[in-house]
């Protein structure tokens, strides 16, 4: 099994109808060779008629499913099954049996993630926390537009857009006095992006890419995008 | 003095679950058996003198509230594969239970949880052991 050639930019999806027909079309898109595997026949067919996706019928927790899958082939198999330990074995299964290298299992109970890991899954995507996430964030925050955690919460990117009267707008970087926890990534302007130098001068209507190592920083930042005091 | 730890978890209340729980609770034995219907509980025997939880097999923050990792023995004997083998490994790793056994239908599957010190139970490849023995009562092979 081991010798088998490994084909470039396999993908296998095993469950899930909506999600997996829009990740598969994105994959495909994107030129990767994709293959899903779903128990419900009538979502078979739905599935069979986008263009050059793989089909399977059938039980993807069933290890013959998978080899008539190919799953020997695939770099990466994601789970989406709705149940959590059906996932965790297809992952598994795949990462034992047919040495897949990357598995991605999505989890509805956000305690199992730490499991999910020790169990030898390489990533976790748990939509419950996803969802409550972007939601307190969307409530919470409103000139930052968006937040993404990384590395387990530990490193945040955020995009600020720099408004009108901001105290920032027209000041070179170096003279902001930004906390040390806080770099300026990259500046989105208009459809370019600037990846940004001390004296790179922030403009209104800029949108700021901001990394961070803590959050509670969040609130200086805040501070410092505010109107002008004058 | 060092408490003892001796109970048994069984997960899922069904045929088989039951009946291990009724026969360890008349031995006197600590038994708690979780089943995340909680009907299910009707098909313990009236004898039963242990604990019921309702919980699912996998759920870890349940099963850390009934202290899991004082138990010495569990068993995933619901009636899903994918459930048994993630409560076992649950049960192991995250528990650390001496004792794990598991029912797995798929005789494919057992390779999944075995190396990790997890003892299966697989109804068919015994059903196919019993009935070979049938068939050859005595050294009589009925089968030509």
């Amino acid at each position: 099994m081991l010798g088998k050639r490994k084909e470039q930019g396999s993908i296998l999806i095993v469950g899930g109808f909506n999600k997996a027909r829009s990740l598969a079309n994105s994959l495909l898109k994107k030129g990767y060779r994709v293959t899903v595997i779903n128990k419900e026949y009538d979502a078979c067919e739905k599935l069979a008629e986008i263009h050059k996706l793989n089909v399977i019928y059938g039980d993807g927790s069933k290890r013959f499913i998978l080899e008539d899958a190919g799953a020997d082939t695939c770099q990466v198999a994601i789970a989406l099954t709705e149940s959590d330990e059906t996932n965790l074995v297809i992952c598994e299964m795949c990462k034992q049996f047919f040495h897949v290298k990357k598995t991605v299992a999505l989890l509805n109970d956000p305690s199992k993630t730490n499991f999910f890991y020790q169990m030898g899954i390489d990533r976790v995507v748990c939509a419950l926390n996803m969802i409550t996430g972007i939601m307190e964030e969307q409530a919470l925050m409103d000139e930052m537009t968006t937040r993404v955690p990384f590395d387990e919460d530990r490193i945040h990117i955020m995009e600020i857009p720099i408004l009108k009267n901001s105290a920032m707008a027209g000041k070179k970087l170096w003279e902001l006095n930004l906390p040390k926890e806080i770099i300026i990534g990259c500046i989105l302007r208009g459809d370019r992006s600037l990846i940004p130098r001390g004296d790179t001068r922030i403009r209104e209507g800029d949108v700021l890419l901001i990394i961070t190592s803590d959050k509670s920083k969040l609130e200086e930042i805040k501070e410092l995008t505010e109107y002008a005091a004058s | 003095m060092e408490k003892e730890k001796k109970y048994t978890v069984i997960a899922g209340c069904g045929r088989l679950g039951a009946s291990i729980a009724g026969k360890l609770s008349d031995e006197k034995k600590d038994v708690m058996i979780l089943d995340c219907d909680k009907t299910a509980f009707r098909k313990l025997p009236y004898s039963y003198g242990g604990l019921t939880m309702t919980a699912g097999a996998t759920d870890i923050e349940k099963l850390t509230a009934a202290n899991l990792k004082e138990a010495s023995v569990f068993l995933a004997v619901t009636d899903y594969d994918c459930v048994n083998i993630c409560a076992a490994q649950i049960a192991k790793k995250v528990f650390q239970i001496p004792k794990v056994v598991a029912r797995i239908y798929d005789e494919e599957k057992t390779e999944l949880v075995k190396s990790m010190g997890i003892d299966t139970i697989c109804p068919s490849e015994l059903s196919e052991k019993e009935i070979s023995n049938y068939i050859e009562i005595g050294g009589m092979k009925h089968v030509g």
